[in-house]
C-alpha cells in the first residue's frame, strides 16, 4: 500500500479544486453545487481512510485547511462584489451569516438563521467584552456577519467525522466488537416457524417465533408479534405489546424455567430480539413456551438445519475493488429510498442526490490506484462505470471504458428498475423461518436469523460478530460497519440487494435488519444467500417456511 | 541556487511592512531578511513578561508569536496564496470579526500549542478502556482540539492579514524549513510539499508554455542539481513533469521569481536584490542557462498608513 501516494493524490485533489476556483469560468467551489470541491475531495478522503491508506486525522486536517482556505478566498470575493456593487452588504436585510448568495454558503458554514442557541448574531455583541486596543463592536458589523457564520460552525470534533480503516485485514481490528464469551463451535441457530397464541386483559394476538439462536453471548429468539385486537396505544406503534411477556412460561426438557427479556427491532416492523435468561445450556433438546391460558408450543432444538453446506470460493479482492464493490451495492440500493417517482427520473436527471453521490467515483477510483489498494488493470471500475451509465448518471468522472460484463446480479436489479411499474406488486407481509451460519469472512461471522415481508419492504436478519464497533458512514453512505457485499437470489432467479437498515448491540455480537431491495415475491420457497468479502464468496441455499400470523 | 545553497533563502527578497491596529494605534510590523521587526515595541520579550503578568500584550507582539508559531506549519503552504492573482485580501476588521465570532477575543493569546498537527506522529487506536473514562477523555480531546483549531485559525488569519508580501515571506519560511528533511520523516512531508509546489507552479507553466495546469505533474528533487523538467506525451496525454526541491518555493516563487523573460525560473545562482542571477529554462528538456535579472518594483517598503504590501506590488523581475 503506497500511502505517501495516498496522501499526496488527496492534497493534489484539494488543490485542483482550489484552483478551480481561482478560474472565473468554473466559480469557486463552494458554488459548484451537489458533489462540487469539498464533496468530491471528502468522499476521496473516506475512500482512502476506509481502505486504510490514509489516517482519517490527515484527511480532516486537509479537509480543514481547505475549508480555511475557501473561506478566506470567498471573503475577499464577497469584498470585491461588494464593492463592484452587485451584492449588498453584509449587514443588510437579507444578507444574513453565510448569506453569500443564494446557494451559496460555502461547506461546513452555517446558513442564515440556524446559529446555535447561546451565540450572537453579527452585531450585537455585549458591552465590554471587547479587550483595550480592539475595534468597537459597532465597526465592525460587516466583517462580523461575515466571520459569524463561518466560525460558529467551527471545526468538527475530530472523533466521529470520518470513517476508520475498513475492512479489517484478516480478522478483527482493535476496533471490533469484543468478542463474545464462549467459542462459536458451540452455537446453534434453529429455525422455529411457530406462533404462540396469547390473551390478556384487551391484548389479543400470537407472538410468532421464527428463528432461534445461541451463542456465547446467550440465546434468543427473534420473534414477530402478530395481533388480532390491541388497545390504541399499541396500534399506533407508541408501546410494545411485551406487556405479556412476564407471563409467558418456558420450560426446557429438563424442567428448568426461564425468564423472557425482549429487544425491540429497529424497523417499522415488530420484529424483536427475545433473550432467554438465563442462557439455556447448549445441548437442551427442546424448550415449551406457553401463553397464558394458551396451550405450550414446543421449539425442537435438536432439528437438522436443513440446506446444502454453504460454498467458499476465494475471492483476492484488493481493498479497493472490494470498496468499489460496495459503492456499486450502495447504488443499487438508493434508488428506492426516493420512491419511484425519482427511479422514473433516473435515466434524464443530471443534478441532485445522484450527482452527489457520484461525482466524486472517478477521485475515488484514481487515488485507490494511486494508494496501489487498486490495480490499473482491475475490471471492477469499468463495471462501476457501466454501472452509471445504465442508471444515466453523469459526470462521475471514471475514465475506465463502461465494461459490458456487469455481474448478473447487478444486471437482475437494473432490469427490475428498468421495469415499467416496478412497484405494482404487493406483497403478502408474513416471515420465513431461516436460520443458518455462514464461514467467517474477512473477520465477520454472520448467521441468518429470519427474513420478513412488512409493508411492502423485505428484510433479513442477521446476527453478526467481529464488525467494527465504530460506525460512521464511509463514501457515498457506504456502510463501513458492515463491509460486506449481501445479496439473496430468489427462488425466481432475481436477485435482491441487502444493506443496513438497523442494529442493535447484544452482547459481543450485533443483531442486524438488513433491507432486500428489491422485496421478495411472496412465493419465494428458497433464497441463495450471496456474501461478498475481499478474501472469499459464501453461497447458501436455504429453504424459507413462510408464517403468516394474523 | 547552487547545488548546495549556502546562502540565505530569503536574499532576492525586499524588506516590507504592514500596519498593525495595536492598543491605540497602528504599529509597522516589518519583515526584513528573514525575520519580523516590531519597530514599535524595542523589547517584545520583556512586554511578555508583564503579559504573563496580567498585563495586556500588544498585538503586535501577538502577531510576531503567531508568525513564530506558524514558521514550520505545513498548513500555511495549503491555505497561503498560489500567485498574484490569487490575493488573499483580509482586513484587521476580519481578524477581530472572527476572533470575537469564536468566543476567544480579538487575537488569541496564552500557550502556545505543541507544534503543528502535521508534525505529530501517526496514532494508533487505543487499548480498550472503560467507557465513562473513554468518553470523558475523548471530550477532553474534542475540546482540546476544537481551542487549537480556533487558536491556529485565528492566528492564521491575522497571519494573512498582513498582506501578500508577508504572505509569500511567511511561505518560504515554511518551506525552506522542509527543504532537507531527514529520510524519516521524508513520507510526511513530501505530500504536502509537493502539493504546495504544484499549486504555485501550475498556473506558472500555463503562462510559461500554455499547458493546462492539471497536465502538471511535481516530484520533490533531492540531492545535487536543480531537479528536472520535462514535456512527455502528446495531446490530452502531454505531461510537464517537473522535479524542484522544496526550497524552490522560499529562494524563487516567493521572490516572485518564477518567471522571468519567458524563462522558468529553477534556481538561483547569486542571491540579490534587487539584482540576482538565476539558473532559467527556455524550454522544458533543455539545460537551464544563468540569466541576470533586475527587479523593475521594490514594493512599498515605507508608506502611510493605509499602505500594505498586496499583490500588485510584487516584484516584477526583468532580464
Amino acid at each position: 500500500m503506497n500511502r505517501e501516494g495516498a496522501e499526496t493524490y488527496l492534497r493534489l485533489l484539494a488543490e485542483a479544486m482550489m484552483r478551480g476556483s481561482l478560474a472565473p469560468a468554473q466559480g469557486p467551489p463552494w458554488a459548484q453545487g451537489p458533489g462540487g470541491g469539498r464533496a468530491r475531495v471528502t468522499a476521496a478522503g473516506q475512500a482512502l481512510t476506509a481502505v486504510g491508506a490514509v489516517h482519517i486525522e490527515t484527511v480532516e486536517d486537509i479537509l480543514a485547511d481547505f475549508d480555511l482556505a475557501v473561506n478566506v478566498r470567498q471573503l475577499h470575493e464577497q469584498a470585491s462584489r461588494r464593492a463592484a456593487g452587485s451584492m449588498p452588504p453584509a449587514g443588510a436585510a437579507g444578507a444574513g451569516p453565510g448569506a453569500a448568495g443564494a446557494g451559496a454558503a460555502p461547506p461546513g458554514t452555517v446558513p442564515a438563521g440556524t446559529l446555535p442557541p447561546g451565540t450572537l448574531p453579527p452585531g450585537t455583541l455585549p458591552p465590554g467584552t471587547l479587550p483595550a486596543g480592539t475595534l468597537p463592536p459597532g465597526a465592525v458589523p460587516a466583517a462580523a456577519a461575515r466571520w459569524t457564520a463561518r466560525i460558529q460552525s467551527g471545526p468538527l470534533p475530530r472523533a466521529g467525522r470520518l470513517a476508520r480503516t475498513w475492512p479489517a485485514e484478516g480478522g478483527g481490528s482493535p476496533e471490533s466488537d469484543p468478542e463474545p464469551p464462549g467459542p462459536g463451535a458451540a452455537d446453534r441457530f434453529i429455525p422455529v416457524g411457530l406462533s404462540v397464541p396469547f390473551h390478556d386483559e384487551g391484548i389479543s394476538g400470537e407472538l410468532y417465533l421464527i428463528s432461534f439462536a445461541q451463542t456465547g453471548s446467550g440465546a434468543r429468539f427473534i420473534a414477530a408479534w402478530g395481533n388480532r385486537t390491541l388497545p390504541p396505544q399499541h396500534r399506533m406503534g407508541l408501546q410494545y405489546p411485551d406487556l405479556t411477556l412476564g407471563l409467558y412460561t418456558v420450560t426446557d426438557d429438563r424442567g428448568a424455567r426461564y425468564d423472557l427479556a425482549l429487544t425491540p427491532g429497529s424497523g417499522p416492523e415488530w420484529i424483536s430480539e427475545i433473550r432467554l435468561r438465563p442462557a439455556p445450556p447448549d445441548d437442551i433438546r427442546w424448550l415449551d413456551i406457553a401463553a397464558p391460558l394458551g396451550p405450550a408450543v414446543r421449539v425442537a432444538l435438536d432439528l437438522q438445519v436443513q440446506g446444502a453446506e454453504p460454498e467458499v470460493t476465494e475471492a483476492k479482492l484488493s481493498p479497493g475493488e472490494h470498496l468499489l464493490i460496495m459503492l456499486a451495492d450502495r447504488l443499487l440500493t438508493v434508488a428506492p429510498e426516493a420512491g419511484p417517482a425519482w427511479r422514473r427520473q433516473l435515466p434524464v436527471m443530471s443534478p441532485g442526490l445522484i450527482q452527489a453521490m457520484t461525482a466524486g467515483l472517478g477521485d475515488i477510483v484514481a487515488g485507490l490506484e494511486a494508494a496501489d489498494v487498486l490495480s490499473p488493470l482491475s475490471p471492477v471500475p469499468a463495471r462501476l462505470a457501466a454501472l452509471c451509465a445504465s442508471l444515466g448518471i453523469g459526470g462521475h468522472g471514471i475514465t475506465a471504458v463502461p465494461a459490458d460484463d456487469l455481474p448478473e446480479r447487478w444486471l437482475s436489479l437494473l432490469a427490475h428498475y428498468q421495469r415499467r411499474k416496478p412497484d405494482m406488486t404487493q406483497v403478502r407481509d408474513g416471515y420465513a423461518a431461516v436460520a443458518a451460519a455462514l464461514p467467517g469472512l474477512d473477520g465477520i461471522r454472520l448467521a441468518l436469523l429470519g427474513l420478513d415481508n412488512t409493508e411492502g419492504s423485505s428484510s433479513l436478519h442477521v446476527l453478526a460478530t467481529g464488525m467494527t464497533a465504530e460506525g460512521h458512514p464511509g463514501p457515498l453512505g457506504v456502510d463501513l460497519d458492515f463491509p460486506l457485499s449481501l445479496w439473496l437470489r430468489d427462488s425466481g432467479g432475481r436477485w435482491h440487494a441487502a444493506r443496513t437498515a438497523g442494529w442493535h448491540r447484544a452482547g459481543g455480537e450485533r443483531v442486524l435488519r438488513l433491507k432486500l431491495v428489491p422485496p421478495l415475491p411472496r412465493s419465494t420457497a428458497w433464497i441463495e444467500v450471496l456474501a461478498g468479502g475481499r478474501s472469499a464468496e459464501v453461497r447458501t441455499r436455504l429453504p424459507l417456511r413462510w408464517g403468516y400470523p394474523t | 541556487m547552487t547545488d548546495v545553497p549556502n546562502d540565505p533563502w530569503f536574499g532576492c527578497l525586499a524588506p516590507c511592512q504592514a500596519h498593525v491596529p495595536c492598543g491605540q494605534g497602528r504599529h509597522i510590523v516589518r519583515w526584513e531578511a528573514g525575520a519580523l521587526r516590531l519597530l514599535s515595541h524595542p523589547d517584545p520579550g520583556a512586554e511578555l513578561v508583564l503579559a504573563a503578568l496580567g498585563g495586556e500584550k500588544a498585538r503586535c507582539v501577538e502577531v510576531a508569536q503567531a508568525w513564530g508559531r506558524h514558521a514550520e506549519d505545513l498548513s500555511v503552504l495549503a491555505i497561503g496564496p498560489r500567485g498574484p492573482a490569487d490575493e488573499i485580501a483580509l482586513s484587521w476588521d476580519d481578524v477581530d470579526a472572527a476572533a470575537q465570532a469564536s468566543g476567544r477575543g480579538p487575537v488569541p493569546s496564552g500557550p502556545v500549542p505543541p507544534g503543528p498537527p502535521r508534525a505529530a506522529p501517526m496514532r494508533l487506536a487505543s487499548p480498550s478502556v472503560p467507557t465513562s473514562a473513554r468518553v470523558q477523555a475523548q471530550r477532553q480531546r474534542v475540546e482540546q482540539e476544537m481551542a487549537r483549531t480556533t487558536q491556529r485559525r485565528n492566528d492564521m488569519l491575522s497571519l494573512l492579514a498582513l498582506g501578500y508580501g508577508f504572505q509569500v515571506r511567511l511561505i518560504g519560511q515554511v518551506a525552506e524549513a522542509y527543504a532537507s528533511p531527514p529520510d524519516e520523516a521524508l513520507e510526511k512531508v513530501r505530500p504536502p510539499v509537493v502539493a504546495a509546489i504544484s499549486a504555485r507552479l501550475a498556473p506558472v507553466a500555463e503562462e510559461w508554455i500554455g499547458i493546462d495546469p492539471d497536465q502538471v505533474v511535481v516530484s520533490l528533487h533531492r540531492g545535487p542539481g536543480w531537479g528536472s523538467v520535462e514535456l512527455p506525451g502528446h495531446g490530452e496525454q502531454r505531461r510537464l513533469l517537473v522535479s524542484l526541491p522544496a526550497g524552490w518555493l522560499g529562494r524563487v516563487w516567493a521572490a516572485g521569481l518564477a518567471l522571468a523573460g519567458r524563462h522558468l525560473v529553477v534556481a538561483v545562482q547569486r542571491a540579490g536584490w534587487p539584482d540576482a542571477r538565476v539558473l532559467a529554462l527556455r524550454a522544458p528538456g533543455t539545460e537551464p542557462v544563468p540569466l541576470d535579472v533586475h527587479a523593475s518594483q521594490e514594493g512599498p517598503v515605507s508608506g502611510g498608513l493605509d499602505v500594505r504590501f498586496g499583490a500588485r506590488d510584487a516584484p516584477h523581475w526583468e532580464m
